[in-house]
């Protein structure tokens, strides 16, 4: 015990005042639970029970092998591959997703970096199942995003803006936050502009809310109704289905820009990775 | 003459909005990347709809129930441009005047004056979310008739959950009666509620095409008939 502290103590302190790696992510919740009086944080309680058996941990777990495997064409492993913070460095890096990546040029959120790594560093095919299949907790994606994103756990949302790229993708995903359009005139403030709401029975999280925000935004999650792990791209497709809006192409710089948005509105509080939804 | 002058000063303006459009996505690097950092955020998310990843961010050639394609759906109309707000606020008070006034324009009555219909139809299609959805499970409106969705944000007979995103409706009929006034406001809210309340999140289910004068008619008979749950 003593000594599990003592090789602790070095990481904490690397990881500086805001990373809390000891954490569970049910515990990351309880605290925003009780830090606010939210509808939307307490909403299930079966689900907050559930946390500890949450079945993504799971899927994070085939992820941190699939991870770890010499795979592809190229037969080499993911951790050639760079996530922002350098090859094969996960600790923090996908709460500061989505970010600029200079061998590309462009900004990249998790799900399109993993592609690219896929496609690049491991040489498979772009249209390798492995590569294409991104729903679902048996697919290859999500097995890797939530094995990297839990490398995120308790730690801050901080994307990164100082690179041009990734301020002009973030204020225009702020815009396609706001932009009415199809036959609802819905935009996203419709479900995530006010405190409490919520549609037929699920309470919505408010985006001017962080602390309902934070979860909002922590895919990789487990959705119950779903039985499956899904990933934030998965989200962004169904909202604008929902909203009776245009099938939102999966990796397009449109959805990397709305995904840029919501990873700013939630700065500043702790990831939940991986989290349980509805 | 009038007509000649105003196309004339339609097709300077269209021109002026390419040479504009033009100046920011023509600009390309070194790579042929188009500079984002050289359009503002609205040029850019415009861009990033409709142009790029070869060809918009959204599957844009997808047909739409109502008659053209997906590229069509996300163009914005007037009342969708004034409304899109950061932050959600509203726009100044001469646009929401003309947001009114246009909402009021584009109300069809029904011949002969607005009639209650079927509740029963009306507590089905009040409930049923099932309409106009596209992308990857596209709604084909052939296999199953287009809800109003009303549920998702409204509470009606509390023998179903609803949202609570909109005002409660439980009692409607009941507590209001079914004068005429009180029939036509409920009528122009389900068919444009911009009358009342420029830039609600409400959806124009009359204006839009989303609900035929039909349906609108059951599901205010669901409303106001004495005899639906509703009104118990």
């Amino acid at each position: 015990m003593f000594r599990k502290a003592l090789l602790a103590l070095p990481v904490a302190l690397a990881l500086g005042a805001t990373a809390h790696a000891e954490k569970a992510p049910e515990e990351v919740l309880q605290g925003l639970i009780d830090s606010i009086d939210s509808r939307y944080l307490t909403q299930s309680e079966m689900n907050i029970m559930m946390m500890p058996d949450n079945p993504a941990l799971w899927v994070g777990i085939d992820g941190e092998e699939l991870f770890h495997a010499a795979r592809g064409p190229n037969n080499v492993s993911m951790e050639a591959c760079d996530f922002g913070k350098g090859p094969g460095v996960l600790e923090g890096a996908y709460v500061e997703m989505p970010r600029y990546f200079e061998d590309t040029g462009k900004v990249m959120d998790l799900e399109t970096r993993i592609m690219h790594c896929m496609t690049e560093v491991q040489g498979f095919a772009a249209d390798d199942p492995a590569v294409t299949q991104r729903h679902g907790s048996g697919s290859d994606h999500m097995k890797l995003q939530t094995y990297i994103a839990m490398q995120s756990n308790a730690m801050e949302w901080n994307n990164p803006l100082d690179h041009p790229l990734e301020k002009a993708m973030r204020d225009a995903g702020e815009v396609l936050f706001a932009r009415r359009a199809g036959m609802s005139d819905f935009n996203c403030y419709a479900c995530h502009g006010q405190s409490g709401k919520q549609v037929r029975a699920s309470v919505l999280p408010d985006a001017n809310v962080p602390e309902d925000w934070t979860k909002a935004i922590s895919w990789p999650a487990f959705r119950v109704g779903h039985d499956n792990v899904r990933s934030s791209q998965h989200r962004v497709r169904g909202c604008y289905y929902q909203m009776r809006q245009p099938g939102m192409l999966a990796g397009s710089d449109a959805s990397i820009a709305l995904i840029s948005y919501w990873t700013d509105m939630a700065r500043g509080q702790p990831a939940i990775l991986p989290d349980m939804k509805r | 003459m009038f007509k000649k002058t105003s196309l004339a000063a339609g097709v300077a303006a269209f021109a002026t909005i390419l040479f504009a459009g033009g100046c920011a996505f023509a600009e390309a690097d070194k790579s042929g990347q188009v500079d984002y950092t050289a359009m503002t955020p609205h040029e850019l998310a415009e861009y990033l709809i409709f142009e790029a990843n070869d060809g918009g961010g959204f599957n844009l050639a997808q047909e739409m129930q109502e008659g053209g394609t997906a590229r069509d759906r996300m163009q914005q109309d007037e009342l969708q441009k004034a409304c899109s707000i950061i932050g959600d606020g509203k726009p100044d008070e001469e646009t929401m005047a003309a947001i009114r006034t246009a909402a009021q324009e584009s109300i069809v009555y029904p011949e002969g004056g607005i009639q209650l219909g079927n509740w029963e139809r009306g507590r089905e299609l009040a409930w049923s979310g099932f309409g106009y959805r596209v992308g990857h499970n596209y709604d084909d409106h052939n296999v199953r008739e287009v809800g109003g969705t009303c549920y998702n944000c409204h509470q009606f007979a509390t023998d179903r959950t609803g949202g609570n995103v909109g005002p409660v409706l439980t009692g409607y009929g009941k507590m209001r009666g079914t004068s005429e006034p009180i029939l036509k406001y409920v009528y122009d809210m389900i068919y444009n509620p911009h009358v009342y309340f420029p830039c609600t999140h409400m959806p124009r289910f009359g204006s839009s095409g989303f609900l035929d004068k039909e349906s609108i008619a059951d599901i205010m008979a669901y409303m106001f008939d004495p005899e639906s749950p509703v009104n118990e």
